[in-house]
């Protein structure tokens, strides 16, 4: 069995753009859940509004696609009436950390045995291209024309700090590391949230000189920094450049959670 | 083993031309039914996947299909008897 069988042949090819990374991370992550061996019958995948949820959609399983930015809201209410499901939200930026903030960080606080994959493409894709809170400083957006002037969330550090026992980031091009990341926070009691940066050609890169798919994948690989190179560097006393990602297993820890598997 | 593009899910956008280590996949030149220019496949016999997955019995490499947006990449079983070509790097 491989992971192409959890996807609903029928509705694909899927409604993405021609480039579109939510399709990468919806492979990474479906290759992890196949590696568990969880039954069909008892995963369920959560979304709320966005192209990122959209992809419970293609999945053959359970799967709930509810309000805008409540996907953690209805997934905690899912995880704790049947502990026994195997809970995966699909979640965006602009559900997340822009309308779902609030949600977010008490469900990283409550630590309840969740896995949270967010694709964040740094604009609100769906919409028209609108600035979300993940936009870096000086990305034109239809909402900032002149360049984003306000300074973006770090959903990792947002999560680390509210309590999430698994945090870990990775972007579209990293398909390898991505697939063992998720699996590590599927396998991880409690909490555990991902962090993928895909690349949105149609409102992010045309706005913003990706001529090309592959110029954003580009940029994603080589402003992406290993967690243990940023340390190195900061026990070095050097500076890290600004535009850079840090990327990898940032927090595994071990705090009480709820919700999980009797 | 070999390698095979699904032409009705491929979009074309050219990300498996990125990806490859054999550089395998190159840009295509003429538009499918569709109206989509699927990428086309250079040798393909070179692909690592196509050659050892039956010998050790796992998925090797397959990054391409892990990165494919679309999910158009995958390999199907040769036909008994189907002739080889046989890549030789020097």
């Amino acid at each position: 069995m491989s992971y192409e069988d959890w996807f609903r042949e029928d509705r694909l090819p899927h409604i993405y753009c021609a480039g579109c990374g939510n399709g990468t991370i919806i492979n990474c992550t479906l290759a992890a859940i196949d590696q568990m061996g969880w039954k069909k019958e008892e995963t369920v995948f959560v979304s709320g509004i966005g192209c990122s949820s959209r992809a419970p959609g293609y999945i053959l399983t359970d799967s709930l696609h509810t309000t805008h930015g409540r996907a953690l809201a209805f997934a905690t209410g899912v995880k704790l009436a049947n502990p026994d499901l195997n809970v995966v939200v699909f979640t965006g930026d602009g559900d997340l950390a822009a309308i779902g903030g609030n949600h977010f960080i008490h469900a990283c606080r409550r630590n309840i045995d969740l896995t949270v994959v967010c694709m964040n493409n740094q604009i609100y894709g769906m919409t028209g291209g609108q600035g979300s809170p993940t936009t870096p400083r000086g990305r034109l957006s239809s909402t900032t024309p002149y360049g984003a002037a306000e300074t973006p969330f770090d959903l990792c550090e947002l999560a680390t700090a509210a309590g999430a026992n698994y945090v870990a980031r990775w972007t579209s091009y990293h398909v390898r590391e991505l697939e063992k990341a998720v699996k590590v926070g599927l396998v991880t009691p409690g909490f555990s949230f991902i962090e993928a940066l895909v690349q949105c050609p149609t409102a992010f890169g045309r706005r913003n000189k990706f001529r090309q798919v592959i110029d954003h994948v580009e940029y994603l690989k080589v402003h992406s920094l290993l967690k243990a190179k940023r340390d190195r560097m900061l026990e070095n006393h050097e500076q890290i450049p600004e535009d850079m990602y840090v990327v990898g297993e940032l927090t595994r820890r071990d705090r009480p959670a709820m919700g999980v598997k009797r | 083993m070999k390698l095979a593009i699904d032409e009705n899910r491929c979009k074309g956008c050219n990300l498996c031309t990125k990806v490859c280590p054999y550089k395998i996949f190159k840009e295509g030149k003429k538009l499918n039914r569709k109206g989509i220019v699927v990428p086309e496949l250079d040798r393909p016999e070179r692909c690592a996947n196509c050659r050892l997955r039956n010998l050790y019995g796992r998925q090797l490499c397959g990054v391409c299909q892990l990165t494919c947006p679309d999910q158009a990449i995958h390999w199907i079983e040769e036909e008994p008897y189907e002739p080889h070509k046989v890549a030789i790097e020097y």
